[in-house]
């Protein structure tokens, strides 16, 4: 069954035979073969050094002298002579079971790729998909047209009927808080939970669906490589950042598949100060989106923080730059099933996860207004935020973005509905609101991955950036005169 | 740095619970089944295959490097319960990124009766490779060229049969985005798992001859 015809004839006679001396040199036994311990001992594999020289403790010097003298008769290093003697027998099969009958012509999906992949066509249909795919269909679609019908409706209809109920059958003015009137769980929580954040994140992961199953984001990633490569990214933190789009939390994990942990802590960075979550787009688009220059600003200031931050971060950090190889997959009509299946699990794991944080956001609210806390907080950040020259009723929206960032986003949706801030103090607060401190379940996950030290070291160049950087939008609005 | 205080993992089960897929850390009791691994590189479509085994629901994606976590499901082939595992992708039996030595370490640490190598048909050549490292290593191998209608409309033919007589391992044509091939894979796991128990494990037979 097992052929050791084959493994014979893999390597050269030369690496053969000290792979044949290596595997008489290992005594103990081993999950793996000894010809695959063996192998991989030459290739200067660490971990496996490490438990051959526990287990092997006798041989292993010899087994060490051994792999010394062979690297030394080769110019290249033994891990790549042996990958590529494999490469050699891999093809020699492939070519002697397979054919390609006929030069095909290049399909339509490959036409298409081919476009993506070129800057003068590619940046097009970048800015196309950004503009259908995001700004129409999450922006105005979703957080404009949805929002608008669910959260009147939710205001007109269920929060003075829960009022009522409250009102009638809960004499406590404590409990009466708790539950309804103004930051309560069920008129404040759930309605940010189910009247604001569920359309837009919703709009958003059918979007984000559709894209990813297109296999355009590798795409993607191959055009943008150039400008991440200048902060010392290589273009596979493309989707980690993609998937920040839709939740910082969810990328913040996937960035393990970065291949340094140089890259790891830099895209962890940047997912945490200048990538938006759905929520927080959406909320954004929609209020920003009828003025088109406040918008331009608001984008334009966070690209300029996102190259300047990641191109400052990859200069102070220690560390090799990465080399850049990913596959590109087939170019591909989605499959609306695979489409209808990731949005309901995105949802579904949305959901789950969102509405008991918001009720908790509601519940700490509630707290820290009897017990005075929240005022006393409040009238902390107050200065903070006078200084960046917003009025004092956008501190709580600061606050609430602490617990999550859309519902930082939400508050701020609440504010721009009451008609308070002019065209250049809503664009302040939501350049302050995208940077500001990354939200509980991102921090968490931060720490799962990055450990305690580096994340807690992120959140605390975060804060005040975030504040600094508003004070500086701000200044940079009023000195140049635009009118917003 | 990159490893993880336990206590921070909440969000993250919460997570896992929503997909419905079992930490990989918790311990579970799988005790007396057969165990059943996917390995191959990204994106050649270890997920969907899990999926379609287990009846589970993992994220499937259109571009490499979607599964970061092992996940684990169950499935029942001709009166067996057999623990699935997915892993992240891997390029080879040496790893280089923390995903690829998850896998490796999960190789090493488990026993499983089989692993199924899932590989891209278009990429046969490139793939191969890491095949071989996997037979060197004396692992229950059944090879799984997944993508073959992409393949096909590449004008690619595979003699799967040959290749198996080549190998001297179980071979197996997919396109399991779209169905099929799969009974022919459940097929042959049932198999396999007859003829090498009475064999007993492979990786003894390879010592032996190592």
């Amino acid at each position: 069954m097992l052929t050791a015809t084959l493994n014979s004839t893999i390597y050269d006679a030369n690496i053969e035979a000290v792979l044949l001396k290596i595997e008489g040199l290992l005594l103990t036994s081993y999950r793996l073969s000894r010809r695959a311990i063996a192998v991989l001992l030459l290739q200067g594999d660490e971990e496996i050094h490490k438990i051959v020289a526990a287990q092997d403790q006798k041989n292993y010097t010899h087994i060490q002298q051994l792999i010394d003298q062979t690297q030394a008769g080769y110019s290249e290093s033994l891990h790549f002579l042996l990958s590529l003697q494999r490469q050699k027998k891999a093809s020699f099969l492939s070519q002697q079971v397979m054919s390609t009958s006929k030069e095909l012509d290049p399909s339509l999906g490959e036409h298409l790729s081919r476009l993506t992949l070129r800057p003068l066509t590619g940046i097009p249909i970048l800015l196309l998909v950004i503009y259908y795919g995001l700004y129409q269909f999450v922006g105005v679609f979703g957080a404009g047209t949805l929002v608008d019908y669910l959260e009147s409706g939710y205001e007109a209809t269920i929060n003075p009927w829960i009022n009522g109920l409250i009102d009638s059958h809960i004499p406590w003015l404590v409990m009466q808080e708790l539950l309804g009137k103004e930051y309560g769980i069920l008129t404040l929580g759930v309605r940010y939970a189910v009247a604001i954040v569920l359309p837009i994140v919703g709009t958003f992961f059918i979007a984000f669906s559709i894209i990813e199953d297109t296999g355009y984001l590798p795409r993607l990633a191959l055009l943008v490589d150039r400008v991440f490569k200048s902060i010392g990214l290589n273009g596979r933190a493309v989707i980690p950042m993609a998937l920040g789009f839709g939740c910082d939390t969810m990328a913040t994990m996937v960035s393990r598949t970065l291949e340094t942990t140089r890259e790891r802590i830099i895209a962890t960075l940047l997912l945490a100060l200048a990538i938006p979550c759905s929520a927080q787009l959406g909320v954004i688009l929609a209020i920003l989106a009828s003025q088109p220059l406040a918008l331009a600003v608001w984008a334009g200031f966070i690209v300029l923080v996102f190259l300047i931050v990641g191109f400052l971060t990859a200069r102070l950090m220690p560390g090799e730059r990465p080399s850049f190889y990913m596959e590109l997959p087939p170019m591909r009509w989605p499959n609306w099933r695979n489409v209808v299946t990731k949005t309901y699990t995105r949802m579904q794991w949305y959901l789950l996860e969102v509405l008991p944080l918001f009720v908790l956001a509601s519940v700490l609210i509630w707290l820290g207004n009897i017990t005075g806390a929240f005022q006393q907080i409040v009238a902390w950040l107050e200065p903070v935020v006078n200084w960046m020259g917003l009025p004092d009723e956008t501190t709580p929206a600061f606050l609430f973005g602490f617990f999550r960032r859309d519902f930082g986003a939400a508050g701020l949706f609440d504010l721009y509905q009451t008609g308070l801030l002019n065209g250049t103090q809503l664009v302040v607060t939501a350049a302050t609101l995208t940077l500001f401190v990354p939200c509980i379940a991102q921090f968490t996950m931060m720490i799962k991955e990055r450990g305690l030290k580096t994340a807690l070291a992120i959140a605390l160049f975060i804060f005040p950036f975030a504040f600094l950087s508003g004070y500086v939008l701000n200044w940079l609005i009023t000195i140049t005169g635009i009118k917003i | 740095m990159d490893c993880c205080p336990p206590k921070s993992k909440l969000t993250f089960q919460r997570l896992k619970k929503a997909l419905r897929i079992q930490q990989s850390n918790e311990k579970i009791d799988f005790h007396g089944q057969n165990k059943l691994i996917l390995v191959g590189t990204p994106n050649v479509g270890k997920s969907v295959i899990f999926n379609s085994l287990t009846g589970a629901y993992v994220t499937v994606s259109n571009y490499p490097g979607t599964t970061v976590e092992v996940s684990r499901g169950k499935t029942r082939l001709t009166g067996e319960t057999w623990e699935v595992v997915d892993t992240p992708g891997m390029y080879s039996l040496m790893p280089i990124t923390e995903e690829e030595r998850v896998t490796r370490t999960l190789l090493l640490e488990e026993h499983p009766e089989i692993v199924l190598h899932v590989i891209d048909a278009k990429n046969l050549e490139r793939m191969l490779n890491f095949t071989l490292q996997l037979i060197e290593a004396g692992l229950p191998i059944i090879l799984v060229i997944n993508m073959m209608d992409e393949a096909e409309r590449l004008g690619i033919k595979i003699d799967f049969k040959m290749l198996n007589t080549l190998l001297g391992i179980p071979v197996i044509v997919t396109s399991a985005t779209r169905g099929h091939g799969l009974n022919l894979l459940k097929n042959a796991i049932s198999e396999y798992q007859q003829t090498s128990s009475l064999g007993r494990s492979v990786n003894q037979y390879a010592n032996r001859y190592a």
